[in-house]
């Protein structure tokens, strides 16, 4: 794709790893099809074994959004780096020149917009269907626009740790589960909050600054981990 | 200087002077938690609220305290892995992990009896200390698991000791729990000179003394399933072989 006298800027090598991605992504659509079809069969679901009124449902309906998002988001990151392990592209970026900071977070970004991204739009019919009080849809979209990323970006370090083992699903879910707590705790309280008429702004600011904090430090981290697993 | 800092990373020169303070580490643990358990279990004053069952709070609080040490051991077991590579730092930071997860397990079980009293509940969600505890018990698992997972040593050095830095987070979080969300779990108490008190000498002497017992036997443990990976690890070298047949 580039030719080898020309030298791109660490931006440009940030928007060809995007765009690859991105590519690559719409390429094998059953890698985003299959998490996503995952996280609406776990949701229709709780209403067939828990209950199908309308109360209950509404007093469970963020947890169970969240969960289904956790547990989806963990299929979906397996995708993550595999592809680039498999073909050697992988050993490539990491040589390239450019700080792996950036290029890591093309590929999470990348990433998010084809896994974390449909579940924030399609939030608010899957609300609907678990009969959460409709105040509450912009609140439950935010927190979802906010926290996904910040999953994504956990949950990406422990890939990068993962990216050589055969089979690695459980793996990776016992490693990246318990650092997601927060975001799951700060997401539910935030609808709870907006649910009951109370505001949730407090809950939000705190998911930014969990957003904050990975977005500056994960990809950092996912970087030192694919060095050590590509060496 | 910097000699005693390259003596360490030989696990010979470990397995040599272990060897040497190893009995001694041994009977001051035996006598140290003896003291304690004793003082704790038969000569204790009843809490003038909580009864005899303030007892066990000696041994929780001890094995909480220390539970809380293995991830920034591991962190700094694990820099030295990433940064000097050295042998023995891993091998340390490998039998933590399963150690720190035994001690969680033991200061849930502990707090929970002890709640099952005072609180009247085994389990409380809302509370933080609890949960966040929970959630080291699992990182700790999963350190472990991580390792099991990873055929390469080396690589699984150098990926575990990674997840032991970020999983440090979690210690702050345990660590400041109680007083960011104040719900069950009461924060530290603050020590009173005054015998008598709630938390008078006679309670904070016989806990200070239970968790120097208890740090005592961290590093006896710990120093004993190094040593076992030293000889697991470097069955090959010459001083091994020739420790093995003098035993024989």
């Amino acid at each position: 794709m580039l030719s080898a006298s020309v030298k791109p800027s660490t931006r440009s090598a940030f928007m060809l790893t995007l765009k690859r991605d991105l590519l690559i992504a719409f390429k094998r659509k059953n890698d985003i099809v299959n998490p996503f079809m995952f996280f609406v069969i776990v949701i229709s679901l709780f209403p067939l074994a828990i209950s199908p009124e309308g109360e209950k449902l509404a007093e469970i309906a963020a947890g169970v959004i969240w969960i289904a998002v956790l547990l989806s988001a963990m299929l979906s990151m397996d995708s993550l780096y595999r592809g680039d392990f498999e073909d050697g592209s992988l050993e490539i970026l990491l040589l390239s020149p450019h700080p792996l900071f950036f290029l890591v977070l093309a590929k999470n970004i990348a990433h998010w917009l084809v896994s974390g991204f449909p579940v924030v739009i399609a939030s608010p019919l899957l609300a609907y269907m678990l009969k959460l009080p409709s105040e509450s849809y912009g609140t439950l979209m935010l927190t979802l626009l906010i926290g996904t990323p910040t999953l994504s970006l956990i949950g990406s370090i422990a890939v990068a740790l993962t990216v050589g083992l055969g089979s690695r699903g459980l793996i990776l879910a016992v490693i990246t589960l318990p650092f997601s707590v927060p975001v799951l705790i700060f997401g539910t309280l935030a609808v709870q909050a907006s649910a009951s008429g109370l505001p949730a702004g407090g809950y939000l600011t705190l998911l930014l600054a969990l957003l904050a904090g990975s977005l500056s430090l994960a990809p950092l981290t996912s970087a030192a981990a694919l060095r050590i697993s590509v060496s | 200087m910097w000699l005693w800092f390259a003596k360490l990373g030989s696990p010979k020169w470990f397995y040599e002077l272990s060897s040497k303070w190893l009995p001694w580490l041994v009977v001051a643990t035996v006598l140290v938690i003896g003291t304690a358990t004793v003082w704790a279990l038969l000569f204790l004053p009843p809490d003038y609220q909580q009864g005899y069952t303030s007892r066990i709070l000696v041994v929780h609080v001890a094995v909480a305290g220390t539970s809380l040490a293995f991830f920034p051991l591991m962190a700094v077991a694990g820099t030295i892995t990433l940064v000097w590579k050295m042998k023995l730092a891993d091998m340390v930071a490998k039998n933590a992990a399963a150690l720190g997860a035994w001690f969680s397990f033991i200061t849930l079980a502990t707090g929970s009896i002890w709640g099952s009293v005072s609180w009247g509940t085994w389990w409380e969600w809302s509370d933080s200390r609890l949960v966040s505890m929970l959630f080291q018990f699992f990182l700790l698992l999963g350190v472990v698991s991580l390792r099991s997972a990873l055929e390469d040593s080396d690589k699984a050095a150098k990926a575990c000791a990674l997840l032991s830095i970020v999983g440090c987070i979690n210690v702050v979080i345990i660590k400041y729990s109680v007083e960011w969300w104040n719900t069950l779990h009461q924060p530290a108490s603050p020590v009173s000179l005054q015998t008598g008190s709630a938390n008078g000498p006679e309670f904070w002497i016989a806990t200070a003394l239970m968790i120097l017992g208890v740090y005592l036997f961290l590093s006896v443990s710990l120093i004993l399933s190094t040593r076992n990976e030293i000889l697991q690890r470097e069955r090959r070298a010459l001083w091994v072989q020739e420790l093995v047949a003098a035993e024989r």
